[in-house]
């Protein structure tokens, strides 16, 4: 079970500050989106390590019982 | 940690959800509502004499219907009187009003609440959207300087 989480910082000016853990590649491209749509304007963007590691697959075994 | 973002926050309400935010805006900064009122007749009156300072809410769209078109919230605090609107563009307005304040007061004082609202727009807005899409919100505080802190959590399965 992966944990996602999101700190944020909304500043008495109303800026808004997000860091974005756990996610990976395009889920954390996608959580970035997330962020423009329900706020506003990215104004900086600063990717981390994290990042650039592959996603998690998930594998299912099928086990066949006879 | 995956990225960092910085945002500027783009407010576009509804009447409703705009008000929601300057009570809560106001009541954060001492203020009490004293009317929420349609245009006609019934719009708060400025006392005589005081100087006003008319400021707008950068990147604001306040959406309305033809009925709610000319609502208007006023509040008050020490003989300051901010009252909220729509102008005709649709933006959010704000008109700060005071016997006893110069130009630049009145106007720190509305850029302080107008500020309190966009914050206040922004965290009801991104509570409900997280919530929505099964997000908890596991810590909230406030620090002395106003600022919201939120951990948001999500548990992938």
């Amino acid at each position: 079970m992966a944990q996602r989480e999101f700190n944020i910082t909304i500043g008495a000016d109303g800026s808004v500050e997000v860091h974005i853990q756990g996610y990976k590649g395009k889920s954390c491209s996608e959580a970035v989106k997330l962020f423009e749509q329900i706020v506003g304007e990215i104004q900086a963007e600063q990717k981390t390590g994290e990042f650039y590691e592959p996603e998690e697959q998930v594998q299912y075994r099928i086990d066949q019982r006879h | 940690m995956g990225a960092t973002l910085i945002l500027v926050p783009v407010v576009v309400a509804a009447w409703p959800a705009f008000s929601a935010a300057v009570v809560a805006a106001a009541a954060s900064l001492g203020y009490q509502v004293a009317a929420e009122a349609a245009k006609e007749g019934r719009t708060v009156a400025a006392p005589q004499g005081p100087k006003t300072v008319n400021l707008e809410i950068a990147r604001s769209e306040v959406v309305t219907n033809q009925l709610g078109r000319d609502q208007r919230m006023s509040v008050s605090k020490e003989g300051i009187t901010v009252t909220f609107s729509r102008d005709a563009r649709g933006k959010a307005t704000l008109s700060v009003t005071g016997q006893g304040h110069d130009q630049e007061s009145l106007r720190k004082l509305g850029e302080e609440l107008s500020q309190a609202v966009v914050q206040q727009y922004v965290y009801q807005k991104l509570t409900d959207e997280m919530r929505a899409r099964g997000f908890v919100v596991v810590e909230e505080e406030t620090s002395q300087e106003r600022a919201i802190h939120l951990k948001i959590r999500h548990w992938e399965t």
